[in-house]
């Protein structure tokens, strides 16, 4: 199948980019690894008359590490680059484990977390381990810049907080604190190349106790129109001792707030059993990596 | 067995193919491009099953940049690969009969432009009721599917055979279990689509180049539907990116990419995308099958009753053959004297499903392998004991007068129980974990032609020049499985040759000899015995030579290293070239041919022609599986693999049909099914959606070879591409059993079917565990 034919354009810098997409507002749709947009384009479900390349701009590209503002990953790094970076490893590794398991290799090599993120499909690889990080996004325009929690992006079915003109710069996940972690956890059926059937994506911080849960996050995927937290729930563990009730708790309250819905790759109740079952081996994660790092110090 | 010395046998030599496909250089047929080549494109039906009333071309057709465009009506001539019952057109003639059949097709100047035209040709249809499953399709008032088939209910075809007395041996026997079993709808996921490209050259011959496995038969459809003598047909078979069958017989693109060639007067390619090759699928067919195994107080199997209903999709296809080969497959390994065998084909409004790597022997297998397991496990014996009691020994006839000429099979379960430490493992692994074992056997090829004929099956022609070298020419086709490789190989040990040396010229319809084509595991055997007869008549014409020049009684010489020399005397010998310029010089060319006809055997019963083959490979396989209690994934995690395949002419090319097979049966028991809407839509028809295993889910294989010889086969070989598919999913399944007590019959165990089944063993149990 072949999509109907568009102009396309590389500009050489981002304010040439800025430039460009705030005149051409609607015909213009940001082409960054392409693995997501092509495919729509073939598929006839998009036809817009011009992509603008941002996928060599200098200025979206890099990851870097501040003690005090965390994680900032740019908009043009490749999930690839993610997957391999020190740096990711270090501060994010659940970010790293989830980079790994989008698509494959070749397509790892293409594609962005900014596209990834911005086609906002709810079964998509990285934004539960996003929102379980507390990331908050930068949004770029020509107007300015802005900062916006992540939590707040996914609007619906692929739809995003983005403006006419906004396009997302980049990401800034904030230091995790030694006694807390993050996981990621995720079923396809095969073991790779997969579009997940169900994915999550948990955070946890203990008190200095290291018994009591000071903060949750549950953020799932494939159980709704967009990837979401389970925020009753967090609500309802914060606090608590982190035992088996706990880890009951939680696995009853993701499946409680999960809304999903049968599909070609799993079923309703399935989702529903399951969700449960990764919240719980997500927050064991997390206790293990707590724990060991406490062991250490 | 006596040791036997060879050079190049059951050494591992690079195919050359190999560096050429990891370069890219290897040419596909969707390489080629020819000066003021078209391409061509399909429009398909957007129904399942319908009456078509009209199709408006014009539109299409006054399209700039179309040079044809080509409707059913034009090729109103039908074709089957089984010659006696044709049931397709190349492009649907008055009928659909699946959603994405092919109703028109254009040729244009680039592949926008034919699918631009696609958009604009107009089909009226008048809808008829749609059949998606075989028991809708044999209900009562079905509307048939093929107006002209002589048997009701939309039956394509049905048989019966029976043998010995299986009521009474039922009645007799210490143990009876049966079982009913659902076999999925797969499809082959070669990575190649289909391609062909078509030219006619100015005195009006045809040249085709295709991405085939039977170039044979591709000659005879093209012949009959082009209506042109065969010898104005020259078929090339291009680099083939996987076959499994799926190429297995003609592909409407070949016929439609000739025909729109003709009538445009350029050369057209016409090449799929995925969604067609699942369209075009050939693939496994789902069977129902109730199967009834009955056994004496020692295990000894007394009876097999088997009753399948396939689902054939909507053509003929591979079809009726495929339902004999499940007949024939159900007397082998095991020695069974009672025998009773129903079954029918029946013609669905989906993609048509035939002929896919084991084809016939999957389905059987897998019901058979599975009662087996169970049997024993009720009776309280090890699997591997009752296997191993029922097992044929090295030379075997079964009740339907398939005669096995050498067998191993014994040894196969031995070598992989003990590797894998089966019979200590075996029901003692804790909750969850698992062990499965499972054996298997295929024909080597086949005993008939699918037409009448009494030609040899194989032949080859080999030439050997001072200038040129060797080289061997011979019909057969190399589909990725190496049997350039095999060939050639096989001469450079007759000659004492390095194989590097050799030349072989191959998949050519005017270039090479005659050979059947690549399927039914028959061309290491077939093609291989024309080629060493061949060469034995090479050596033939030059050994008096060489008697002369050294004085020495010719019987007395053999070919070896490069010399042709005195098995008695060292040093009494000659270079190869030497005496081949010697021949040359004195007689002229050297050249000689060899032929291979298997042994023809058959029975008084219907389809007795079938199942015969002049010899078989067996094998077993051992599976562990672990399964995530909670999330009811099954993760294989460990196959040992003993097979029987005589002697391996090429070991690592052996392994990777083994292993191959192994992920291609993992793919079909946990994860593969092509899904199908009620409309007759397939829903996921791209490797996206359709599941095949990843390396990421490749298990730990122990590929192992038993100790085998088969005397009456050329150097030893017997077949390995189809045979160790046999096993793989019923030692997955039953390694499941072993793990969590649940015997599934249905395939695949998706993770969901898993928590189901763990479910319903709770509430089984009364909520305990
Ligand atoms: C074979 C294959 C396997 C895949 N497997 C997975 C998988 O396992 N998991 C998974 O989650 N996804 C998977 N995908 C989907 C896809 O690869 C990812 O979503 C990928 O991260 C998209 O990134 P990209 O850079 O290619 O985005 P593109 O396709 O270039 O863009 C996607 C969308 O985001 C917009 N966009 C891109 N960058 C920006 C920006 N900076 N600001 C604003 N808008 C932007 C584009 O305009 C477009 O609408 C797979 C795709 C393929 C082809």
């Amino acid at each position: 199948m072949h999509g109907q034919s568009f102009a396309y354009q590389r500009p050489g810098s981002l304010r040439e980019f800025e430039a460009l997409y705030a005149s051409h507002g609607d015909n213009a749709k940001i082409l960054a690894g392409g693995t997501d947009l092509l495919v729509l384009i073939k598929e006839r479900l998009l036809a817009p008359r011009l992509l603008l390349d941002i996928s060599d701009l200098p200025e979206l590209k890099g990851i870097a590490y501040d003690p005090a503002a965390g994680l900032t990953i740019g908009a043009g790094v490749k999930v690839a680059e993610i997957e391999r970076s020190a740096l990711v490893k270090e501060h994010a590794p659940a970010l790293a484990f989830a980079a790994s398991n989008l698509g494959s290799n070749q397509v790892r090599w293409m594609a962005t977390m900014a596209g990834n993120v911005c086609h906002a499909s709810p079964a998509a690889e990285t934004p539960p381990v996003l929102l379980a990080h507390g990331c908050e996004l930068l949004i770029g325009s020509q107007a300015g810049e802005r900062r916006l929690p992540i939590a707040e992006f996914f609007l619906a079915y692929r739809k995003t907080a983005l403006k006419p003109g906004e396009y997302l710069k980049g990401f800034r996940l904030p230091p995790l604190a030694a006694d807390a972690a993050v996981a990621y956890r995720l079923r396809g059926l095969r073991r790779a190349m997969e579009i997940d059937m169900i994915n999550l994506g948990v955070y946890l911080r203990l008190e200095a106790d290291g018994a009591t849960a000071a903060e949750v996050r549950l953020a799932m995927g494939s159980v709704g129109p967009i990837s979401y937290r389970a925020a009753a729930t967090e609500e309802k563990l914060k606090g608590m001792t982190v035992d088996e009730a706990f880890l009951a708790a939680a696995a009853a309250g993701v499946a409680a707030e999960a809304a999903p819905i049968d599909d070609v790759r799993a079923s309703a109740d399935y989702r529903n059993r399951v969700v449960g079952v990764l919240a719980r081996r997500g927050l064991t994660h997390c206790l293990e990596q707590i724990g060991s790092r406490r062991n250490k110090a | 067995m006596a040791k036997r010395e060879f050079d190049v046998i059951g050494s591992t030599v690079t195919r050359k193919d190999a560096p050429k496909k990891v370069k890219g250089e290897h040419e596909f047929a969707d390489d080629l491009q020819f000066p003021m080549m078209l391409h061509g494109r399909i429009k398909r039906s957007d129904i399942a099953h319908s009456r078509i009333l009209s199709i408006d071309t014009s539109k299409a057709q006054a399209l700039p940049g179309v040079k044809a465009v080509l409707i059913g009506s034009e090729t109103p001539i039908k074709y089957g690969i089984v010659p006696q019952m044709p049931t397709e057109y190349a492009i649907a003639h008055e009928k659909v009969r699946f959603h994405g059949e092919p109703v028109a097709a254009v040729a244009a100047v680039d592949p926008e432009t034919a699918e631009r035209a696609l958009d604009l040709i107009e089909v009226v249809y008048e809808p008829l009721p749609v059949y998606t499953t075989p028991e809708e399709a044999m209900a009562e008032g079905a509307v048939k599917i093929h107006e002209d088939n002589k048997f009701p209910g939309n039956i394509a075809y049905e048989a019966d055979q029976d043998f010995g007395d299986v009521e009474k041996a039922f009645a007799d026997s210490h143990y009876v279990l049966e079982k009913t079993f659902k076999t999925s709808y797969v499809n082959h996921a070669f990575m190649e689509p289909h391609c062909a490209v078509s030219k006619f050259d100015t005195n009006g011959e045809l040249f085709i180049w295709s991405t085939t496995q039977v170039p044979h038969y591709l000659h005879r459809h093209l012949s009959k539907v082009l209506q042109m003598e065969m010898d104005r047909i020259h078929v090339k078979v291009t680099g083939v990116g996987g076959a499994f069958g799926g190429k297995g017989e003609v592909s409407n693109n070949e016929l439609i990419s000739a025909l729109l060639a003709r009538k445009a007067g350029r050369p057209v390619k016409v090449l799929y995308s995925r969604r067609e090759v699942f369209l075009q699928h050939r693939g496994r067919h789902p069977i129902q099958m109730r199967v009834k195994v009955g056994v004496d107080k020692e295990g000894m199997i007394t009876a097999i009753d088997y009753d399948g209903t396939m689902d054939g999709g909507s053509y003929g296809g591979w079809g009726l053959v495929i339902l004999f080969y499940t007949a024939a497959m159900l007397h082998l390994p095991y020695d069974v004297k009672n025998v009773r065998f129903r079954a029918r084909r029946i013609f669905t409004n989906k993609p048509t499903c035939g002929a896919m790597r084991g084809l016939g022997g999957v389905q059987p297998r897998f019901a058979l392998e599975s009662l087996l397991d169970q049997i024993a496990i009720d009776l309280g014996m090890n699997p591997y004991d009752l296997k191993k009691k029922n097992a044929i020994g090295l030379k075997h006839e079964t009740v339907s007068g398939q005669v096995v000429r050498h067998c191993e099979f014994r040894k196969c379960l031995d070598q992989a129980t003990e590797l894998s430490g089966y019979r200590e493992k075996h029901g003692k692994l804790p909750f969850g974990k698992g062990i499965g074992l499972a054996g298997g056997y295929y024909i080597s090829g086949t005993a008939y032609t699918l037409y009448m004929a009494y030609k040899p099956h194989s032949s080859a022609l080999i030439r050997v020049d001072t200038e040129g070298g060797v080289t061997v020419y011979c019909g057969a086709t190399d589909i990725g499985q190496g049997s350039d490789t095999v060939l050639g190989m096989m001469a450079a040990e007759k000659f004492g040759l390095p194989f590097e040396t050799i030349h072989v010229v191959s998949g050519d319809t005017s270039l090479a000899p005659f050979d059947l084509g690549s399927f039914a595991s028959r061309v290491t055997v077939a093609a291989g015995s024309a080629v060493c007869k061949a060469a034995d008549n090479i050596i033939d014409k030059l050994l008096p030579v060489a008697a002369v020049q050294l004085g020495v009684r010719a019987e007395q010489l053999e070919a070896k290293r490069g010399m042709i020399r005195s098995v008695f005397e060292p040093g009494k010998e000659i270079a190869f070239w030497d005496v081949v310029s010697k021949y040359i010089d004195a007689h002229g060319p050297l050249t000689a041919t060899g032929d291979y006809t298997p042994p023809r055997r058959t029975g008084k019963f219907k389809g007795a022609n079938i199942g015969h083959s002049p010899t078989y490979g067996f094998s077993a396989q051992v599976t562990e599986v672990d399964v995530d209690l909670e999330t009811g994934e099954v993760r294989v995690l460990r196959v040992t693999e003993a097979g029987d395949c005589g002697q391996p002419i090429n070991p690592v090319s052996v392994e990777g049909q083994v292993e191959g097979s192994i992920m291609m049966g993992l793919g079909q028991a946990l994860y593969e099914e092509v899904k199908v809407g009620r409309d007759g839509r397939l829903m996921n028809p791209s490797l996206h959606d359709y599941k095949i295993p990843t390396m990421a889910d490749l298990p730990e294989l122990n590929t192992t070879f038993v100790e085998s010889y088969d005397p009456d086969s050329p150097y030893g070989a017997k077949e390995a591409g189809e045979g160790p598919i046999q096993p793989v999913i019923p030692a997955i399944f039953n390694a499941v059993y072993d793990a969590i007590g649940v015997r599934f019959t249905e395939m695949p165990i998706t993770p969901e079917r898993v928590l189901r089944a763990l479910d319903e063993k709770k509430r089984q149990e009364g909520g305990t565990c």
